[in-house]
């Protein structure tokens, strides 16, 4: 059975101002053990979709099922949990310990076995030292991962992750998404993480929807999307710069020719038609010395801003 | 089975944070008995002149009080802790529980009633040591009662949990609230339409348990049968509107914000 269903979803948020839309027929279907990414600028309606999957917003319309259940209904927690706020989502005045406990007696899960899961946790996330401290006590890192951990207690098969790692550190973000990815081979947990930080999805996620102004722009593999926009562009390194009316010489033939003098290195995309010895030769018979070369490969983020304009400058 | 758990997660997290907090803890107590002093000196001193303030003498004040502050617990806890929930990032979490939010609020009321239950023995024990006037406490007798009593009054907490989860600072209007419990408290309960008010007809059945001794089986079944209609009804009333409030709050994605 498919893990989560969205289908045709719309929210619109009442205000004295009319009526606000985030979402616009929201549709994606994630089958289970997959990590999947929600990627958006803020307002986009990632959010919006993990609040409506959890039951916590009511959809205007479409349907939000997990496991065939739909969302708006108490018993989805069975299927579902959620870190939604980092590390606001635990107690503060409560242990490591304590906050994982309650959150496991929150889902119905007795003592010894609450216990047992929390003491796993603990060891998992290198908690063990801190596991009598209080959560304000703990860092910020720390913190977000007692909440993750507060989560996973549950033993839930979907897990819903609104921005994992902001306000952490570099560090911390790391060994974040490395815990998150080793829980869904290992546990083959179905995540779906919604972050504006691409380096957070790229890292974790196999498969990204990414969203602009309530729709879904593109739903497809990392890998798919990178290729997607991988063009024939190069960066050519010149020993000795290059002297402007060569420049000028050579971009008719070449009209995407860029001069990046910092770098004092050459951008060039090729035509389909154009061979790439073409541009050595040119180069050569211009009197450039070539120093290095490399390929420009697109980065999730490139891809992201591509999408996102086209959608901007879609009708 | 689940809902057991469940229960006892809220209801020991209840007592880690009384347990975490225990000035504050310490200090309503004492602030109560305070209040208490006042309200006693005050009497004492009207009986001077032969005025009965509180109807029936001291131990009409001493249950009064004492079913007023467990009003005053049953009527605010729920919409502070939904307060204080939504303040620290937690209310989400709480709606996440299988069993429904309705069911954790019922856990938390229950668990609130059980300790307010113990702090109220021990401002009991004070008022009667202070007064010298000793009550009878009929276990049996007295724990349905006081449920039945302060269910409408729950009812209003669950209102003000609603309100609080859509309009989340209402703490003037609890202000205002819990003054209007005292003229409740000491009506006469004879008339019909008095006995349809939350407290009144429940605080003359408790002072007639710990003042005369009356069990449940001695106090008069009509009596006992308004008293769960009302509890019912206002109960049953808190309820709706909190659903209506809760709806209110989730299509406008409120349940975080504070």
């Amino acid at each position: 059975m498919t893990a989560i269903v969205v289908e045709n979803l719309v929210k619109d948020y009442p205000t004295r101002k009319g009526p606000v839309r985030a979402l616009s027929g929201v549709s994606f279907q994630v089958e289970p053990g997959e990590i999947v990414g929600l990627l958006g600028a803020n307002g986009a309606g990632k959010t919006t979709i993990i609040k409506i999957l959890c039951g916590l917003v009511r959809a205007t319309a479409g349907k939000a099922e997990i496991f065939g259940i739909p969302a708006d209904r108490p018993e989805v927690a069975k299927h579902v949990a959620a870190l939604l706020e980092g590390s606001r989502n635990v107690y503060w005045r409560l242990s490591v310990e304590e906050n994982l406990r309650f959150f496991a007696g929150l889902q119905g899960v007795g003592l010894r076995e609450a216990k047992r899961r929390a003491a796993e946790l603990i060891h998992f996330f290198g908690l063990g030292e801190k596991r009598r401290v209080t959560a304000n006590l703990l860092s910020q890192g720390m913190k977000q991962k007692l909440a993750l951990a507060c989560a996973l207690v549950k033993g839930t098969p979907v897990l819903l992750l609104d921005e994992p790692t902001l306000g952490l550190d570099v560090e911390a973000s790391h060994e974040l998404r490395g815990f998150i990815r080793e829980l869904a081979l290992r546990e083959r947990k179905t995540v779906l993480l919604s972050s504006h930080d691409m380096g957070v999805v790229e890292d974790t996620c196999r498969r990204v929807i990414i969203l602009a102004r309530g729709r879904v722009v593109a739903d497809d593999l990392v890998s798919n999307l990178l290729s997607l926009f991988r063009t024939r562009a190069y960066r050519v390194a010149l020993r000795n710069g290059l002297p402007a009316e060569v420049l000028a010489e050579l971009t008719p033939k070449f009209p995407s020719f860029r001069w990046l003098p910092e770098e004092r290195a050459l951008h060039v995309e090729l035509w389909p038609s154009q061979n790439f010895y073409e541009l050595v030769d040119a180069l050569r018979a211009a009197g450039a010395e070539i120093e290095g070369l490399s390929r420009s490969e697109p980065d999730l983020e490139e891809v992201f801003l591509r999408l996102v304009r086209s959608e901007k400058e879609a009708p | 089975m689940r809902r057991v758990h469940v229960f006892f997660a809220i209801l020991s997290r209840f007592l880690i944070e009384i347990k975490r907090y225990p000035f504050n803890t310490l200090s309503s107590i004492v602030t109560l008995y305070l209040v208490f002093l006042l309200l006693f000196a005050g009497a004492r001193y009207a009986q001077g002149f032969g005025i009965n303030v509180f109807g029936e003498g001291l131990e009409a004040l001493v249950v009064g009080f004492l079913v007023w502050t467990f009003a005053l617990a049953a009527y605010s806890d729920l919409s502070w802790e939904i307060m204080r929930e939504a303040q620290q990032g937690t209310l989400e979490q709480l709606y996440m529980c299988p069993f429904g939010f309705p069911f954790v609020s019922l856990c938390w009321v229950v668990s609130s009633f059980l300790v307010s239950f113990l702090f109220s023995g021990a401002l009991l024990g004070l008022m009667m040591l202070t007064t010298g006037k000793f009550l009878r406490l009929p276990l049996g007798t007295l724990i349905p009662l006081l449920f039945l009593t302060l269910a409408p009054i729950y009812g209003v907490g669950f209102v003000m949990a609603g309100l609080a989860l859509v309009f989340k600072r209402i703490q003037a209007f609890f202000q205002i609230l819990q003054f209007a419990f005292v003229p409740l408290l000491f009506l006469p309960a004879e008339a019909g339409w008095a006995k349809a008010l939350p407290l009144t007809l429940g605080s003359r059945l408790i002072r007639e348990a710990m003042t005369e001794g009356k069990t449940l089986l001695a106090l008069s079944a009509s009596d006992l049968l308004v008293l769960l209609g009302t509890a019912a009804f206002y109960f049953g009333l808190g309820i709706m509107v909190f659903k209506l409030c809760e709806r209110v709050a989730k299509d406008r994605g409120l349940l975080a914000h504070y």
